[in-house]
Protein backbone atom coordinates (compact mmCIF):
# COMPACT_ATOMS: atom_id res chain seq x y z
CA UNK A 1 0.00 0.00 0.00
CA UNK A 2 2.63 2.34 1.16
CA UNK A 3 4.92 1.29 -2.08
CA UNK A 4 1.65 1.87 -4.37
CA UNK A 5 1.43 5.41 -2.81
CA UNK A 6 5.47 6.18 -3.16
CA UNK A 7 5.35 4.66 -6.42
CA UNK A 8 2.23 7.16 -7.87
CA UNK A 9 3.81 10.07 -6.04
CA UNK A 10 6.74 9.66 -8.11
CA UNK A 11 4.63 9.05 -11.07
CA UNK A 12 3.52 12.39 -10.68
CA UNK A 13 6.48 14.22 -9.78
CA UNK A 14 7.86 12.62 -13.53
CA UNK A 15 4.92 13.98 -14.90
CA UNK A 16 5.28 17.33 -13.21
CA UNK A 17 9.13 17.35 -13.89
CA UNK A 18 8.51 16.16 -17.89
CA UNK A 19 5.76 18.84 -18.44
CA UNK A 20 7.99 21.66 -16.33
CA UNK A 21 11.56 20.44 -19.06
CA UNK A 22 8.91 20.38 -22.42
CA UNK A 23 7.26 23.52 -22.20
CA UNK A 24 10.46 26.08 -20.77
CA UNK A 25 11.55 28.33 -23.67
CA UNK A 26 8.25 27.65 -25.35
CA UNK A 27 6.20 30.62 -26.27
CA UNK A 28 2.51 30.77 -25.54
CA UNK A 29 0.29 29.40 -28.33
CA UNK A 30 -0.49 31.77 -31.02
CA UNK A 31 -3.56 32.72 -32.67
CA UNK A 32 -4.43 30.63 -35.65
CA UNK A 33 -4.01 32.88 -38.94
CA UNK A 34 -7.49 31.79 -39.97
CA UNK A 35 -9.06 33.08 -36.84
CA UNK A 36 -7.88 37.10 -37.26
CA UNK A 37 -9.72 39.27 -38.58
CA UNK A 38 -9.10 40.39 -42.09
CA UNK A 39 -7.91 44.08 -42.70
CA UNK A 40 -6.40 43.37 -46.78
CA UNK A 41 -6.96 46.18 -49.10
CA UNK A 42 -5.31 49.26 -49.63
CA UNK A 43 -6.21 51.86 -46.76
CA UNK A 44 -6.32 56.23 -46.08
CA UNK A 45 -6.72 57.96 -43.24
CA UNK A 46 -9.69 59.87 -43.31
CA UNK A 47 -9.74 63.68 -42.62
CA UNK A 48 -6.94 65.96 -42.90
CA UNK A 49 -3.26 66.21 -41.10
CA UNK A 50 -4.38 67.57 -37.87
CA UNK A 51 -3.17 65.19 -35.02
CA UNK A 52 -6.23 65.41 -32.74
CA UNK A 53 -9.16 66.79 -34.55
CA UNK A 54 -11.76 66.04 -31.85
CA UNK A 55 -9.54 69.00 -29.99
CA UNK A 56 -8.47 71.51 -33.17
CA UNK A 57 -9.55 75.28 -32.76
CA UNK A 58 -9.56 77.52 -35.70
CA UNK A 59 -10.84 76.47 -39.41
CA UNK A 60 -8.67 74.94 -41.64
CA UNK A 61 -5.64 72.41 -41.60
CA UNK A 62 -2.37 71.81 -39.75
CA UNK A 63 -0.66 74.97 -41.59
CA UNK A 64 -3.44 77.68 -41.52
CA UNK A 65 -2.46 80.30 -38.65
CA UNK A 66 -4.65 79.90 -35.94
CA UNK A 67 -5.32 76.14 -36.45
CA UNK A 68 -4.34 74.39 -32.66
CA UNK A 69 -4.70 71.34 -31.05
CA UNK A 70 -5.10 70.57 -27.35
CA UNK A 71 -3.04 68.03 -25.88
CA UNK A 72 -3.02 67.93 -22.01
CA UNK A 73 0.20 69.69 -21.69
CA UNK A 74 1.46 71.50 -18.66
CA UNK A 75 2.81 74.68 -18.59
CA UNK A 76 6.17 74.18 -19.53
CA UNK A 77 5.07 71.93 -22.69
CA UNK A 78 2.55 74.18 -23.89
CA UNK A 79 5.01 76.94 -23.73
CA UNK A 80 6.93 74.66 -26.18
CA UNK A 81 4.02 74.23 -28.27
CA UNK A 82 3.43 77.49 -28.35
CA UNK A 83 6.93 78.63 -29.61
CA UNK A 84 6.14 76.11 -32.46
CA UNK A 85 2.80 77.48 -33.30
CA UNK A 86 4.58 81.45 -33.72
CA UNK A 87 7.44 79.48 -35.83
CA UNK A 88 4.29 77.66 -37.80
CA UNK A 89 2.97 81.11 -38.61
CA UNK A 90 6.17 82.61 -39.93
CA UNK A 91 6.09 79.65 -42.25
CA UNK A 92 9.35 78.40 -40.06
CA UNK A 93 8.52 75.13 -38.17
CA UNK A 94 10.69 72.63 -40.21
CA UNK A 95 9.11 69.41 -40.86
CA UNK A 96 11.96 66.44 -40.66
CA UNK A 97 9.83 64.63 -43.60
CA UNK A 98 10.33 67.14 -45.91
CA UNK A 99 13.98 66.38 -46.35
CA UNK A 100 13.14 62.53 -46.97
CA UNK A 101 14.59 59.84 -44.89
CA UNK A 102 13.40 60.74 -41.49
CA UNK A 103 10.84 57.91 -40.46
CA UNK A 104 7.70 60.19 -38.98
CA UNK A 105 7.52 57.54 -35.66
CA UNK A 106 4.56 56.62 -33.48
CA UNK A 107 2.21 58.12 -33.26
CA UNK A 108 2.41 60.35 -36.19
CA UNK A 109 2.09 57.28 -38.18
CA UNK A 110 -1.23 56.80 -37.67
CA UNK A 111 -1.49 60.51 -39.42
CA UNK A 112 0.04 60.48 -42.70
CA UNK A 113 -1.60 61.39 -46.46
CA UNK A 114 -1.60 58.85 -49.05
CA UNK A 115 -2.24 55.12 -48.33
CA UNK A 116 -1.47 52.03 -45.55
CA UNK A 117 -1.54 48.70 -45.63
CA UNK A 118 -2.28 46.97 -42.43
CA UNK A 119 -0.69 43.16 -42.69
CA UNK A 120 -1.63 40.75 -40.10
CA UNK A 121 0.16 37.39 -39.06
CA UNK A 122 -0.36 35.61 -35.40
CA UNK A 123 3.10 36.60 -34.39
CA UNK A 124 3.12 40.49 -35.46
CA UNK A 125 1.39 43.24 -37.28
CA UNK A 126 2.74 45.65 -39.53
CA UNK A 127 1.60 49.50 -40.45
CA UNK A 128 3.18 50.19 -44.24
CA UNK A 129 2.97 53.68 -45.14
CA UNK A 130 3.09 53.80 -48.66
CA UNK A 131 4.36 57.83 -47.69
CA UNK A 132 7.91 58.07 -46.49
CA UNK A 133 7.72 55.08 -46.55
CA UNK A 134 7.39 54.56 -43.32
CA UNK A 135 6.91 50.59 -41.42
CA UNK A 136 5.83 49.86 -37.88
CA UNK A 137 6.46 46.63 -36.05
CA UNK A 138 3.94 45.08 -33.17
CA UNK A 139 5.09 42.07 -31.68
CA UNK A 140 1.95 39.48 -30.65
CA UNK A 141 3.66 36.66 -30.62
CA UNK A 142 3.64 36.89 -26.47
CA UNK A 143 6.47 38.79 -25.83
CA UNK A 144 6.69 41.51 -23.64
CA UNK A 145 7.73 45.16 -24.58
CA UNK A 146 11.58 45.97 -23.47
CA UNK A 147 12.03 46.20 -20.15
CA UNK A 148 12.91 49.86 -18.95
CA UNK A 149 16.52 49.02 -18.66
CA UNK A 150 16.48 47.93 -22.08
CA UNK A 151 14.84 50.65 -23.60
CA UNK A 152 16.33 53.58 -25.49
CA UNK A 153 14.17 56.07 -27.40
CA UNK A 154 13.75 55.63 -31.28
CA UNK A 155 11.02 57.33 -33.74
CA UNK A 156 8.85 54.29 -33.47
CA UNK A 157 9.36 52.78 -29.97
CA UNK A 158 9.08 49.17 -29.34
CA UNK A 159 5.49 47.57 -29.46
CA UNK A 160 4.24 44.69 -28.12
CA UNK A 161 0.55 43.44 -28.13
CA UNK A 162 -2.19 41.01 -27.92
CA UNK A 163 -5.76 39.84 -29.81
CA UNK A 164 -8.65 40.84 -27.54
CA UNK A 165 -11.20 38.98 -30.74
CA UNK A 166 -11.46 41.25 -33.58
CA UNK A 167 -9.42 44.23 -31.69
CA UNK A 168 -5.30 44.65 -31.58
CA UNK A 169 -4.33 45.96 -28.17
CA UNK A 170 -0.55 47.10 -27.96
CA UNK A 171 1.83 49.16 -25.97
CA UNK A 172 4.14 51.17 -27.48
CA UNK A 173 7.38 52.23 -25.50
CA UNK A 174 10.95 53.55 -25.69
CA UNK A 175 9.86 56.53 -28.16
CA UNK A 176 12.40 59.76 -28.65
CA UNK A 177 9.77 62.30 -29.20
CA UNK A 178 10.78 65.72 -30.11
CA UNK A 179 14.12 65.09 -27.98
CA UNK A 180 15.97 65.65 -30.92
CA UNK A 181 14.06 68.16 -32.43
CA UNK A 182 13.42 65.79 -35.76
CA UNK A 183 9.34 64.33 -34.61
CA UNK A 184 6.42 65.81 -34.31
CA UNK A 185 2.71 65.17 -34.91
CA UNK A 186 1.55 66.92 -37.01
CA UNK A 187 2.48 70.51 -38.79
CA UNK A 188 0.74 72.96 -35.79
CA UNK A 189 3.98 71.69 -34.07
CA UNK A 190 2.76 69.24 -31.28
CA UNK A 191 5.27 67.45 -30.02
CA UNK A 192 5.66 64.62 -26.90
CA UNK A 193 9.09 63.93 -24.80
CA UNK A 194 11.03 61.24 -24.82
CA UNK A 195 8.74 60.07 -21.46
CA UNK A 196 5.96 59.30 -23.85
CA UNK A 197 3.98 56.21 -24.43
CA UNK A 198 0.66 54.76 -25.28
CA UNK A 199 -1.82 51.89 -25.86
CA UNK A 200 -3.38 51.54 -29.10
CA UNK A 201 -6.73 49.55 -29.62
CA UNK A 202 -7.58 49.00 -33.60
CA UNK A 203 -10.50 47.14 -34.78
CA UNK A 204 -12.19 47.17 -38.11
CA UNK A 205 -15.88 48.89 -36.81
CA UNK A 206 -16.80 48.37 -39.89
CA UNK A 207 -16.81 46.82 -43.73
CA UNK A 208 -14.93 49.79 -44.84
CA UNK A 209 -13.42 51.52 -41.82
CA UNK A 210 -10.35 50.76 -39.39
CA UNK A 211 -10.49 52.51 -36.11
CA UNK A 212 -7.02 53.50 -33.98
CA UNK A 213 -7.74 55.07 -30.54
CA UNK A 214 -4.32 55.91 -28.73
CA UNK A 215 -4.45 56.80 -25.33
CA UNK A 216 -1.35 58.98 -25.03
CA UNK A 217 0.98 59.23 -21.68
CA UNK A 218 3.72 61.73 -21.07
CA UNK A 219 4.44 62.12 -17.60
CA UNK A 220 7.01 64.91 -18.50
CA UNK A 221 4.55 66.61 -20.76
CA UNK A 222 1.15 65.91 -19.69
CA UNK A 223 -1.22 66.87 -16.66
CA UNK A 224 -3.18 62.84 -17.74
CA UNK A 225 -3.18 61.00 -20.62
CA UNK A 226 -4.33 61.97 -24.13
CA UNK A 227 -6.94 59.96 -26.20
CA UNK A 228 -6.87 60.11 -29.81
CA UNK A 229 -8.77 58.77 -32.79
CA UNK A 230 -8.33 58.22 -36.42
CA UNK A 231 -9.91 56.05 -38.76
CA UNK A 232 -8.77 54.76 -42.14
CA UNK A 233 -11.23 54.41 -45.05
CA UNK A 234 -10.87 50.80 -47.15
CA UNK A 235 -10.18 52.43 -50.72
CA UNK A 236 -11.54 50.24 -53.94
CA UNK A 237 -10.72 46.84 -54.56
CA UNK A 238 -7.55 46.40 -56.49
CA UNK A 239 -6.43 49.87 -55.19
CA UNK A 240 -2.56 49.86 -55.58
CA UNK A 241 0.30 51.14 -53.62
CA UNK A 242 3.58 52.32 -55.87
CA UNK A 243 7.01 53.38 -54.82
CA UNK A 244 7.60 56.26 -52.79
CA UNK A 245 11.38 57.54 -53.22
CA UNK A 246 11.12 60.39 -50.71
CA UNK A 247 14.55 62.14 -52.27
CA UNK A 248 13.78 60.99 -55.90
CA UNK A 249 13.22 64.60 -57.10
CA UNK A 250 12.84 66.02 -53.82
CA UNK A 251 13.03 70.23 -54.59
CA UNK A 252 11.45 71.15 -51.26
CA UNK A 253 14.21 70.51 -48.66
CA UNK A 254 14.31 72.75 -45.41
CA UNK A 255 16.89 75.43 -45.02
CA UNK A 256 18.62 74.16 -41.66
CA UNK A 257 19.62 77.42 -40.86
CA UNK A 258 15.93 79.25 -41.36
CA UNK A 259 13.59 76.35 -40.72
CA UNK A 260 12.55 77.56 -43.91
CA UNK A 261 11.03 74.90 -46.98
CA UNK A 262 13.02 75.97 -49.86
CA UNK A 263 11.71 75.91 -53.30
CA UNK A 264 14.16 74.53 -55.57
CA UNK A 265 14.20 75.42 -59.49
CA UNK A 266 15.20 72.85 -62.28
CA UNK A 267 18.73 74.20 -62.28
CA UNK A 268 18.58 72.79 -58.31
CA UNK A 269 18.77 76.65 -56.77
CA UNK A 270 16.47 77.91 -54.37
CA UNK A 271 13.61 79.71 -56.35
CA UNK A 272 12.63 81.57 -53.60
CA UNK A 273 14.94 84.34 -53.81
CA UNK A 274 14.80 85.25 -57.41
CA UNK A 275 12.59 88.66 -57.84
CA UNK A 276 10.30 88.07 -61.01
CA UNK A 277 11.16 90.89 -63.26
CA UNK B 1 -29.96 46.67 -62.68
CA UNK B 2 -30.72 50.27 -62.28
CA UNK B 3 -30.20 49.91 -58.23
CA UNK B 4 -26.27 48.10 -58.98
CA UNK B 5 -25.74 51.42 -61.19
CA UNK B 6 -26.85 53.57 -58.02
CA UNK B 7 -24.50 51.84 -55.99
CA UNK B 8 -21.65 51.47 -58.09
CA UNK B 9 -22.21 55.49 -58.30
CA UNK B 10 -22.44 55.68 -54.75
CA UNK B 11 -19.13 53.80 -54.05
CA UNK B 12 -17.47 56.07 -57.34
CA UNK B 13 -18.68 59.41 -56.03
CA UNK B 14 -17.36 57.85 -52.22
CA UNK B 15 -13.79 56.71 -53.81
CA UNK B 16 -13.88 60.05 -55.46
CA UNK B 17 -14.40 62.34 -52.29
CA UNK B 18 -11.56 60.79 -50.81
CA UNK B 19 -9.15 60.27 -53.62
CA UNK B 20 -10.09 64.35 -54.09
CA UNK B 21 -9.49 65.47 -50.72
CA UNK B 22 -5.74 64.22 -50.62
CA UNK B 23 -3.87 66.66 -50.28
CA UNK B 24 -1.61 68.58 -53.22
CA UNK B 25 1.52 68.84 -51.01
CA UNK B 26 1.74 65.85 -48.48
CA UNK B 27 5.20 66.24 -48.48
CA UNK B 28 5.37 69.71 -47.34
CA UNK B 29 3.11 72.44 -46.45
CA UNK B 30 2.30 75.08 -49.11
CA UNK B 31 2.95 77.87 -47.74
CA UNK B 32 4.91 79.17 -50.19
CA UNK B 33 2.03 79.74 -52.75
CA UNK B 34 -0.09 82.50 -52.83
CA UNK B 35 -4.35 81.54 -52.59
CA UNK B 36 -4.88 83.52 -55.69
CA UNK B 37 -5.11 81.86 -59.01
CA UNK B 38 -2.83 82.96 -62.26
CA UNK B 39 -2.61 81.68 -65.91
CA UNK B 40 0.43 80.73 -67.99
CA UNK B 41 0.48 80.31 -71.31
CA UNK B 42 3.38 77.93 -72.81
CA UNK B 43 5.13 74.86 -73.91
CA UNK B 44 5.51 71.86 -71.85
CA UNK B 45 9.56 71.17 -71.58
CA UNK B 46 9.00 68.49 -69.20
CA UNK B 47 6.44 66.44 -66.75
CA UNK B 48 8.81 64.94 -63.71
CA UNK B 49 6.55 62.73 -62.30
CA UNK B 50 8.68 61.85 -59.63
CA UNK B 51 8.63 61.41 -56.14
CA UNK B 52 7.88 62.95 -53.60
CA UNK B 53 5.91 66.07 -55.91
CA UNK B 54 5.53 66.00 -59.71
CA UNK B 55 6.80 69.25 -61.52
CA UNK B 56 5.35 70.08 -65.24
CA UNK B 57 8.27 72.43 -66.24
CA UNK B 58 6.50 74.89 -68.86
CA UNK B 59 8.16 77.65 -70.99
CA UNK B 60 6.58 80.86 -71.30
CA UNK B 61 7.21 83.79 -73.26
CA UNK B 62 7.01 86.69 -70.76
CA UNK B 63 6.30 90.28 -71.52
CA UNK B 64 9.98 91.02 -73.02
CA UNK B 65 9.49 88.47 -75.26
CA UNK B 66 12.28 86.03 -73.55
CA UNK B 67 11.23 82.43 -72.98
CA UNK B 68 11.13 81.60 -69.55
CA UNK B 69 10.95 78.29 -67.98
CA UNK B 70 8.02 77.92 -65.17
CA UNK B 71 8.12 75.41 -62.14
CA UNK B 72 4.56 74.12 -61.66
CA UNK B 73 4.21 71.80 -58.59
CA UNK B 74 1.26 69.14 -58.30
CA UNK B 75 0.72 66.47 -55.95
CA UNK B 76 2.53 63.17 -55.32
CA UNK B 77 2.66 60.58 -58.70
CA UNK B 78 0.93 57.87 -56.65
CA UNK B 79 -2.11 59.68 -55.64
CA UNK B 80 -2.14 61.28 -58.93
CA UNK B 81 -1.92 57.77 -60.40
CA UNK B 82 -4.55 56.33 -58.39
CA UNK B 83 -6.78 59.12 -60.10
CA UNK B 84 -5.62 57.65 -63.74
CA UNK B 85 -2.83 60.11 -64.24
CA UNK B 86 0.12 58.66 -66.19
CA UNK B 87 3.49 60.64 -67.01
CA UNK B 88 1.62 61.31 -70.78
CA UNK B 89 -0.64 63.35 -68.98
CA UNK B 90 1.69 66.34 -70.46
CA UNK B 91 3.79 65.40 -72.97
CA UNK B 92 6.67 67.69 -73.78
CA UNK B 93 6.09 70.19 -76.93
CA UNK B 94 2.19 70.32 -76.22
CA UNK B 95 0.67 74.28 -76.18
CA UNK B 96 -1.06 74.82 -72.87
CA UNK B 97 -2.72 77.19 -70.36
CA UNK B 98 -1.98 76.88 -67.07
CA UNK B 99 -3.83 78.08 -63.91
CA UNK B 100 -1.74 77.94 -60.68
CA UNK B 101 -1.06 79.13 -57.20
CA UNK B 102 1.60 81.66 -57.99
CA UNK B 103 4.93 81.87 -55.55
CA UNK B 104 5.12 84.58 -52.44
CA UNK B 105 8.18 85.53 -53.66
CA UNK B 106 7.66 86.35 -57.01
CA UNK B 107 9.71 83.62 -58.54
CA UNK B 108 8.59 81.42 -61.83
CA UNK B 109 7.06 78.50 -59.89
CA UNK B 110 3.57 77.78 -58.51
CA UNK B 111 1.29 75.47 -57.41
CA UNK B 112 -0.86 73.72 -60.10
CA UNK B 113 -4.72 74.25 -59.77
CA UNK B 114 -5.57 73.13 -63.91
CA UNK B 115 -4.82 73.13 -67.06
CA UNK B 116 -6.93 73.13 -70.94
CA UNK B 117 -5.27 71.98 -74.08
CA UNK B 118 -5.54 73.62 -77.22
CA UNK B 119 -7.87 70.84 -78.16
CA UNK B 120 -10.37 71.46 -74.78
CA UNK B 121 -9.04 68.69 -72.95
CA UNK B 122 -8.85 69.98 -69.44
CA UNK B 123 -7.03 68.53 -66.68
CA UNK B 124 -7.54 69.91 -63.20
CA UNK B 125 -10.73 71.79 -62.05
CA UNK B 126 -10.57 74.27 -64.86
CA UNK B 127 -14.71 75.03 -64.03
Amino acid sequence: MIANKTQRCLALGAGLLLVAVLSYGQKPALPEFNKLPDWSGVWQMMGGTVFDRATQTGQGGSTTHGVRIHPPYNAEWEAIYQKNLALRDQDRLPDVITNCGVPVGFPRIMNLPDVYEFVIRPEEFWILTENGPNVMRVYTDGRAVLAPEERWGTYTGDSAGHWEGDTLVFQTVALKGSRDGDSILDRTGAVLSDAAQATTRMRRINDTTIESQMVIEDAKAFTKPWTVTKQFRRLPTGTRVYDYGCAENNRNPVDAATGRTLTLGPDGKPLEDREKD
Amino acid sequence: MKSVYKVVLAVLAVAGFFFAVQPAVAHHSGAEFMDQVKEITGTIKEFQFKNPHTWIQVVVENPKGEKEEWSVEWGAPNSLARQGYRPSTFPAGAKVVMRIHPMRSGAPAGGFVAAKFPDGKTVGKWE
